[in-house]
């Protein structure tokens, strides 16, 4: 019986590991595409080198195959990645911090009033 | 002091007054025109049009079949997404909304009512942290 759940929790194991491995692999993917165009081929390539072994059942060939495709991402890791601006080591990460509690700011000198009349 | 200022003001500029606001209220115009297309979600974004794009943004996901998209469909049984495939609309969601969302976070979203919840929540925070 623990064999069974060994098994299992094994096998739940590596799914997760392909999850981020793909998704690892894809963003990289992102980051060498120079154009999006360029990109959608080079996502599809990648989605055949991992559908080829999808139906592999050799538990320690599963693993050895997920070892070796994280080293070949390793060994592709762009030295620049994309990073969403407002994300953290974002270009527009801490940008425009808010101002100091207590500072106020007038607007445009009673112009907005006189654009009530 | 300050209304003697404003009234001062306003009869000076009586001149361009017209003209600078026809200007202002155009750019206004302008501004409402950009809004749909810019990919940020901003506080002027309601749940309803995150969800419509949201939605939008999965029917157009070749895997799937596009009348079978409802607000709570699951992605992995009523819409036979395998795990990469459900990798592969994280990543889009990512790039419609320019959020960037955790893994153990994308995990959890099984449905687009999720992704809505997610986004809206992410901009909450953002808000907190920028006022």
């Amino acid at each position: 019986m623990s064999a069974v759940s060994a098994y299992l929790a094994r096998r739940a194991a590596q799914k997760e590991r392909v999850r981020i491995l793909y998704r690892r692999a894809l963003k990289e993917t992102l980051n060498w595409a120079v154009h999006r165009h360029l990109f959608y081929p080079d996502a599809d390539d990648l989605r055949k080198r991992f559908d080829v072994n999808k139906d592999v059942e050799d538990i320690n060939l599963i693993d050895r195959l997920i070892a070796d495709g994280e080293a070949a991402h390793n060994k592709w890791r762009h030295p620049d990645p994309y990073i969403v601006p407002w994300a953290p080591g974002g270009s527009k990460f801490t940008r425009n911090p808010t101002p100091p509690s207590g500072i106020e700011i007038i607007y445009d000198y009673g112009q907005e009033a006189e654009e009530a009349l | 002091m300050q209304s003697l200022r404003n009234t001062i003001l306003s009869y000076m500029r009586i001149g361009v007054s017209a003209r600078e606001s026809f200007l202002v209220r155009e750019m206004y115009a302008l501004n409402i025109l950009n809004r749909p297309l810019c990919t940020t979600t901003g506080t002027g974004t309601s749940s309803d049009q995150i969800m419509a794009r949201v939605i939008g943004l999965v029917k157009g996901f070749d895997r799937i079949d596009a009348t079978k998209v409802t607000e709570t469909a699951d992605f992995q049984k009523d819409l036979s997404l395998d795990s990469l495939d459900r990798v592969e609309l994280v990543m889009a969601i990512e790039q419609e909304f320019s959020v960037e969302i955790p893994e153990e976070k994308a995990d959890k979203l099984k449905c687009c009512a999720d992704v809505t919840e997610y986004i809206i929540s992410e901009a909450d925070q953002k808000i907190v942290e920028d006022s």
